[in-house]
């Protein structure tokens, strides 16, 4: 408890570890796959040291104490004094595992260790310096007096103001071994007169004994950042030594306790407040964002010049300007939307875990190759995209790639090759999951089909229909059943996760080749290209995006079907025509067809014709969210304002689709 | 740090017969302490001392320092130096910087 609250960074704490994890599991990713790099072993031991330290500084005693033995294991591996094997790997990732629940129990202010991490601590414990050594790990300390460390420590007066504060070093040595105080002194220097004594200045030195299997390096760490801010002395103690009774001033055993679990209410409430994300930029987009607005400011300062003094002549200046204004305001726009955009690594990361471990439950050997880790993808939709991945990919392999035996009999390489690509391809990012695996099963699925009444009986289906049909509610995966079947996501959800975040989502398939699943998804959710159209008073944006053509039909175009309906020719095919001011109640808008103009949209490879009045033009919109300001309306995605001041809504052109099909329907 | 001392315009929280009380604040950290300073300097010849950690929350080794001196220099000037109102805070802290006798704490009941 130091003058500074330390609960203010538990939120960074969080974000490092779980960063740290991520970074720990990589690396003994890479060393299960036969990597020898040592520096490998360095990342992971870092890791696991820094979490350690932060966890016991912020008094979260359960997850220091679990990493410690971690850490003791994976010292024994850096300085060789252990191999590293599957079995060891296998350990190691489980206590990654188990960390990140300790994490997140503890970030919501629940007690981090329960029985599960106990007995892999256990485990760990066991492991460690094959002596069956309690742990050294500071809570168990009911510690037989082994080996351990006398130091001296004597503050230098300004100690306190550098913001360490002795009790916090101290809590900080509690957590590696039992904490005896065997002397605490105030220093000859120390001011006898109250009258002077300035409080802010330490005038303290103690005489402690730190008693368990503790490394020399991890006493001295707990004193890393007091450095030059104090005296210290570590020397060992012999055994015989330490069971000498100690101190006129020895601490009471029974406090170790209460001073462990002491700081567990501070960390409640700052869970409880720790809610909402945050982002990690690179420096270098915050100084491209820095560079910007100066270039803004300079433009400004140039226009409310011409401003000021204005004459007819400046005509062609302040053109100039406006045009530089604008070329700033679109460069300030990307330079902020590129803030939030992050690599897709971050989700590919976790990709190499979950193969390993599908393929030790399926017995499939899979090779996985990642492409395209550095593009980039913002927050939002990147946090949505991993559950559909994550999904694909395990389809791919519990569905698409075949057994070894399979494989070998079918004269395919026995390791199936999984791969994952992600890339840039015109306003889009696309991400690609595809294998050599036996592709489709186009007789199970047409089977399935029929049983579930989604195609009549003998009905033709080619290809791309039967790719379709796996993305239909209720085409329930039953039918491939296996144990990691029934988690609850069909493909369905996949599409219907994709479509949220914009994006759409198809597979191709040969059979005995391999199946490909593509992604498509947008930038940003933040801004869309859109087409500003016009419907009676109001105006409408349709996503550049789902736009085929737009057209003004001639009378004898259109046809009217029964039930009400109106369609119209369109290369080879008649399109149903959607009036978008019958679906959303415009008044004043125009309702003869060959007056309008239709704008043919696709989605999902269906098209509609919109029928609107008149286009107004193409612009950039900045989306706003509908729900937050008003409630979801069908049809609609949301809003922005245009550049007079006005507010148009933006079509919704999946929702505008299935409201035509439902209102031919009725 | 001004020329006026602090002991002129105010008074010990309380003062009993025979011993004066200094109260601590719920948050007794670096922040409090040239407050807790004028008031301890204040009773420091005023003989018996009692200390009130009732409302006590927060402790740092600065505080602890502060009543260590003060106690060492009540005690030469003949003084001494009681606890009222002690509680786990207060024992903890003075417990892992090992100077509840300095500090004259009574013995800790359990937690």
């Amino acid at each position: 408890m130091g003058a500074v609250d330390l609960t203010q960074f538990h939120k960074t704490f969080f974000e490092e570890s779980l960063e740290g994890l991520d970074a720990m599991e990589a690396a003994l990713l890479a060393l299960d796959s036969g990597s020898t790099d040592h520096e490998l072993v360095h990342t992971i031991f870092r890791a696991a040291h820094s979490i350690k330290g932060g966890a016991a500084t912020f008094g979260f005693a359960e997850v220091a104490a679990f990493t410690h033995v971690a850490e003791s294991l994976l010292e024994e591996v850096r300085s060789e004094r252990r191999g590293v094997d599957g079995e060891l790997i296998d350990l190691l990732l489980r206590s990654v595992d188990c960390l990140r629940a300790m994490l997140d129990h503890t970030s919501h202010g629940l007690p981090a260790a329960d029985a599960d991490s106990e007995a892999l601590r256990g485990e760990l414990v066991r492991l460690v310096s094959g002596e069956a050594a309690p742990a050294p790990a500071a809570t168990t300390a009911a510690a037989a007096s082994v080996d351990g460390w006398a130091i001296r420590f004597v503050a230098l007066p300004h100690l306190l103001q550098t913001g360490n504060d002795p009790l916090r070093l101290f809590r900080e040595l509690q957590q590696l071994g039992r904490l005896d105080v065997c002397r605490a002194f105030v220093v000859d220097a120390a001011p006898t007169q109250l009258a002077e004594l300035d409080p802010g200045q330490c005038w303290l030195g103690w005489e402690l004994r730190l008693h368990g299997a503790v490394a020399r390096a991890e006493v001295a760490a707990v004193f890393d950042w007091v450095e030059g801010d104090c005296e210290l002395a570590i020397e060992p103690i012999a055994p015989a030594a330490s069971a000498a009774p100690v101190a006129p001033v020895a601490v009471a055993p029974p406090v170790a306790a209460p001073a462990a679990s002491a700081p567990r209410p501070v960390r409640e409430t700052a869970a409880a407040s720790s809610e909402g994300s945050s982002i990690r930029v690179g420096i270098d987009k915050v100084d491209a964002l820095i560079n910007m607005m100066g270039e803004l400011v300079i433009t400004q300062s140039m226009l409310s010049d011409i401003g000021e003094h204005f004459h007819p002549s400046q005509l062609e200046r302040l053109r100039e300007g406006l045009l530089q204004l604008e070329r700033n305001t679109r460069e300030l726009q990307e330079s902020v939307m590129r803030i939030r955009m992050l690599p897709i690594g971050s989700v590919f990361n976790r990709f190499p875990r979950l193969v390993r471990d599908l393929e030790r439950k399926l017995g499939k050997q899979v090779k996985l190759e990642l492409h395209g880790e550095h593009t980039e993808l913002d927050k939002t939709v990147l946090e949505k995209i991993g559950d559909p991945l994550v999904h694909l990919v395990r389809n791919a392999i519990d569905h698409g790639l075949e057994s070894p035996e399979q494989r070998r009999a079918a004269g395919k390489n026995e390791t199936g090759t999984l791969r994952l690509d992600a890339y840039h391809e015109g306003g889009n990012i696309v991400v690609q999951i595809s294998d050599d695996g036996a592709g489709l099963n186009r007789a199970a699925i047409v089977a399935k089909a029929e049983q579930r009444g989604l195609i009549r009986p003998g009905q033709e289906v080619d290809d791309a229909e039967v790719a379709e049909l796996i993305f239909q509610p209720g085409f329930s995966t039953a039918a491939q059943a296996t144990d990691l079947s029934g988690r609850g996501v069909g493909m369905d959800v996949v599409r219907r996760n994709v479509r949220d975040l914009g994006g759409s989502v198809g597979v191709r398939s040969q059979s005995g080749k391999g199946s490909v699943f593509t992604i498509a998804l947008p930038l940003t959710l933040a801004i869309i290209d859109g087409l500003v159209t016009a419907v009676g008073e109001e105006r409408y944006i349709v996503p550049l995006i789902s736009i085929v053509e737009s057209l003004r039909l001639r009378p004898e175009m259109v046809r009217k079907i029964a039930g009400g309906g109106e369609v119209f020719h369109f290369r080879n095919e008649y399109l149903p025509i959607m009036r978008l001011h019958r679906a959303f109640g415009c008044n004043a808008a125009i309702t003869e067809i060959e007056r309008g103009i239709v704008v043919v949209v696709e989605e999902e490879g269906r098209r509609v014709g919109l029928l609107v009045d008149d286009l107004l033009g193409q612009q950039q919109a900045v989306v706003k969210s509908l729900e937050a300001h008003y409630q979801r309306v069908q049809g609609i995605s949301g809003a922005t304002i245009l550049s007079d001041g006005s507010v148009a809504l933006i079509v919704d052109v999946c929702g505008v689709v299935r409201l035509g099909q439902r209102s031919k329907a009725a | 740090m001004g020329g006026k001392r602090a002991a002129k315009n105010k008074q010990p929280t309380a003062v009993a017969d025979e011993a004066a009380v200094v109260c601590l604040p719920a948050d007794c950290r670096l922040a409090a302490q040239a407050a807790l300073k004028a008031q301890l300097q204040q009773v420091l010849q005023h003989g018996d001392i009692v200390i009130d950690a009732q409302a006590l929350e927060r402790i740092d080794t600065a505080a602890l320092q502060l009543l260590v001196l003060f106690r060492r220099e009540l005690e030469h000037n003949g003084g001494a130096l009681a606890w009222r109102g002690t509680n786990e805070v207060l024992h903890e802290a003075a417990a892992l910087l090992g100077l509840e006798q300095s500090l004259n704490l009574p013995t800790a009941t359990s937690a």
